[in-house]
């Protein structure tokens, strides 16, 4: 039998005291690991809007409101230089517009009422609403009221990169793709619009006083998409008589690592014409209630492992004291402070093994549970103060809008329950490393008295 | 083989200065059976973690074999400790949850012994002490007061010490268990040659012995070889 079999088998010496030590140590060591996972789950969530907004700066004009008649405007020649600037990898330049469908009603509080940008497409979204009440969209609830020839606006989109709005749920079902740098009056429509006004490819229509011909038509699920026609930028900004005039831009960066950097440089590039926001910026907006979970979870966990130190260091300062005689004896017969130590030690290890397990037991139960509490008790303490303002701002960035973009801070208050709390591998490494730690901690002190104790203890007892 | 000169050990106990042991000489040879005798706090059990070097004295040498031990650093005393002498309590003070043979194996482990030659020593140590194979894996709490004596003494052999150190063996035995007991280590240190010290309370013991030194107030008073 050597020093570390002896302290394994000494810690089920007093098998009622092990059975209340292994309990309170599993406790602390649980919920150190329920705070490490759910510090892990915020992580996680974090890292995944963050990933999911992507390396973009939107670029406004100072002031823009998609729904203002009187906006600021950018240019592409002001725009220009910012594909130049280093870790730019493509700029989006985007205009867009409303266009009032020839001969509807158009008396409605949307703004830009007695615009002269028209077309000869009806929108496919019926509104439903309540008399002297707002509108909805149908399906938004309230019965049914449209005003007589009424016809919603139209979107009128034109961008350089069409590529850039055929993500997410929107596809081409029949045509082609525009060409983004020819100004051929080509367009892309969508499923619902081309019903409702009876187009197929090839068939053609007016906006701006001008006959433009479906090139493609997509599919998309949202009502925004489905209300939206979209051109080449030169088409758009020819057709509108406003040439070079850009309503929004994106700029592409090529790595998160370098987003401060160049939204910087854009910022300086534009001066007091444009309003400059990056995406990480409105994740970091969004997700920054998640910090206070981090460091509520954070400062438990700390919490919890000095919490198991202690609980060890105690148990094993009563242990040593009761058997300072055993000390004695075992000195008195030839055994070094060194020896005796490694045999208390392997003691407390073994200690905090089986807490260890019982704590990953008490993790495996309690650690989603508490990840949602935290997490939800967050996400309602910060909706109060208008959760999800960034996402708002970010619907406003250009074409990405089409796509159903509701904005990161829309994502992840709807994704706030689904946040994802499991043990995994690393905190069962974590787990097994803190309890070695809590373990040597607890039992340094340990060591301490054991030097202390003088073999000839043992005589004086007698 | 044992040599003390001119020992002493005193202890702080409040403001007074308490001399336990107060100029202690002595020797004694190779293989002698020795007692100390006197009454309670006299420095017997002083005297005796002194020359088992469980305490330092204040001054005077204690040389065993030529060597002095006060002299030694904590590392050597350690080895001291395992390989010189062999330690016999009056309340055993055996490990409660090893086995007789595992306490009897404990000081070889810390001697370096490997674990075969452990085992088979232990063994052979408590058949002689003459404990019985199917006690040998019984627990202390399950062996009777001469029992655990023995395996006590099987303990103290058990690096072939070349002093044995016995604090009133047999004060918690009853006389015929004492008797035994007694016999035990006398017959070992005429068979095996090594040098035995006891404490002892009981003048009949004391008479048996080689040499017999009693003490009082900390000092040797009379000594009979």
């Amino acid at each position: 039998m050597n020093p570390v079999s002896r302290g394994i088998r000494n810690a089920f010496r007093n098998t009622s005291r092990t059975f209340s030590i292994v309990i309170i140590l599993g406790l602390s060591i649980g919920l150190a690991l329920a705070m490490l996972v759910a510090d892990q789950s915020v992580n996680n969530k974090i890292n995944t809007v963050k990933a999911s907004v992507g390396n973009t700066i939107t670029v406004t004009p100072a002031g823009f409101s998609r729904f203002s008649s009187v906006n600021n405007s950018l240019t592409t020649s002001q725009l220009a230089p910012l594909s130049k600037l280093a870790n730019v990898t493509g700029v989006e330049e985007s205009f867009t517009d409303r266009l009032i469908t020839i001969g509807s009603n158009t008396n409605l509080p949307f703004g830009n009422t007695k615009s002269s940008a028209t077309t000869s497409l009806s929108s496919p979204v019926k509104l439903k609403a309540k008399a002297g009440r707002r509108f909805f969209y149908v399906g938004g609830g309230g019965a049914n009221f449209s005003p007589a020839n009424f016809s919603l606006p139209i979107t009128f989109l034109a961008t350089n990169n069409p590529n850039q709005i055929n993500t997410g749920n929107l596809a081409i079902v029949s045509g082609k793709m525009i060409n983004a740098n020819l100004d051929d009056n080509q367009a892309l429509v969508s499923q619902a619009m081309a019903t409702k006004n009876n187009l197929k490819v090839g068939s053609t229509f007016t906006a701006y006083s001008t006959t433009l011909s479906v090139e493609g038509i997509f599919s998309n699920s949202t009502q925004s998409a489905n209300n939206t026609v979209v051109v080449s930028l030169p088409t758009g900004q020819a057709i509108s008589n406003k040439s070079g005039v850009v309503t929004s831009a994106v700029v592409y960066v090529n790595s998160l690592d370098n987003l401060a950097s160049v939204t910087n440089a854009v910022k300086n590039k534009l001066g007091s014409a444009a309003d400059v926001t990056s995406s990480q910026q409105q994740a970091n907006q969004t997700v920054a209630p998640l910090d206070s979970v981090k460091s509520i979870s954070l400062y438990s966990l700390i919490g919890a492992v000095i919490a198991g130190s202690l609980i060890i260091l105690l148990t094993m300062v009563m242990i040593v004291r009761e058997r300072t005689r055993e000390i004695g004896v075992i000195k008195a017969i030839g055994a070094s402070n060194g020896r005796i130590s490694l045999q208390f030690m392997s003691e407390a290890v073994t200690l905090t093994l089986m807490g260890a397990v019982v704590g990953l037991i008490f993790a495996i139960l309690a650690a989603s549970p508490i990840t949602h509490t935290l997490v939800n008790n967050s996400a309602t303490s910060n909706r109060q103060f208008g959760f999800g303002g960034p996402g708002a701002a970010f619907r406003a960035a250009g074409p990405r809008f089409i796509s159903g973009g509701r904005g990161a801070g829309g994502f992840l208050r709807d994704n706030f329950t689904n946040i994802h709390a499991a043990v995994g591998w690393s905190v069962l490494g974590f787990g097994l490393l803190s309890a070695i730690v809590i373990a040597v901690i607890g039992s340094a002190g340990v060591a301490y008295f054991i030097s202390k104790i003088r073999p000839a203890v043992v005589m004086r007892t007698e | 083989m044992l040599t003390v000169k001119d020992l002493k050990k005193s202890y702080k106990s409040g403001d007074v200065t308490v001399a336990a042991v107060n100029g202690i000489s002595l020797s004694l040879k190779e293989g002698q059976f020795a007692s100390i005798v006197g009454r309670s706090g006299s420095g017997k059990s002083t005297l005796l973690s002194l020359l088992g070097a469980l305490d330092k004295p204040s001054s005077g040498q204690i040389f065993v074999d030529n060597q002095d031990i006060t002299q030694l650093h904590d590392k050597d005393l350690i080895k001291y400790r395992c390989k010189t002498i062999g330690f016999v309590f009056q309340s055993y003070n055996l490990v409660p949850n090893l086995t007789a043979l595992e306490n009897v194996m404990l000081p070889m482990e810390f001697g370096g012994i490997s674990k075969e030659d452990r085992h088979s020593r232990a063994s052979l140590l408590l058949d002689q002490v003459g404990l019985s194979a199917d006690k040998q894996t019984r627990k202390p709490a399950r062996l009777s007061g001469g029992e655990q004596q023995r395996v006590a003494i099987a303990r103290a052999l058990a690096n072939k010490p070349k002093l044995i150190l016995a604090d009133e063996p047999t004060g918690n035995l009853d006389s015929q268990t004492g008797t035994m007991i007694f016999d035990l280590l006398h017959n070992l240190s005429k068979s095996q040659n090594t040098t035995i010290i006891v404490v002892t309370h009981d003048n009949e013991i004391a008479g048996k012995t080689d040499k017999t030194f009693k003490l009082s107030d900390g000092k040797l008073i009379t000594k009979k070889s």
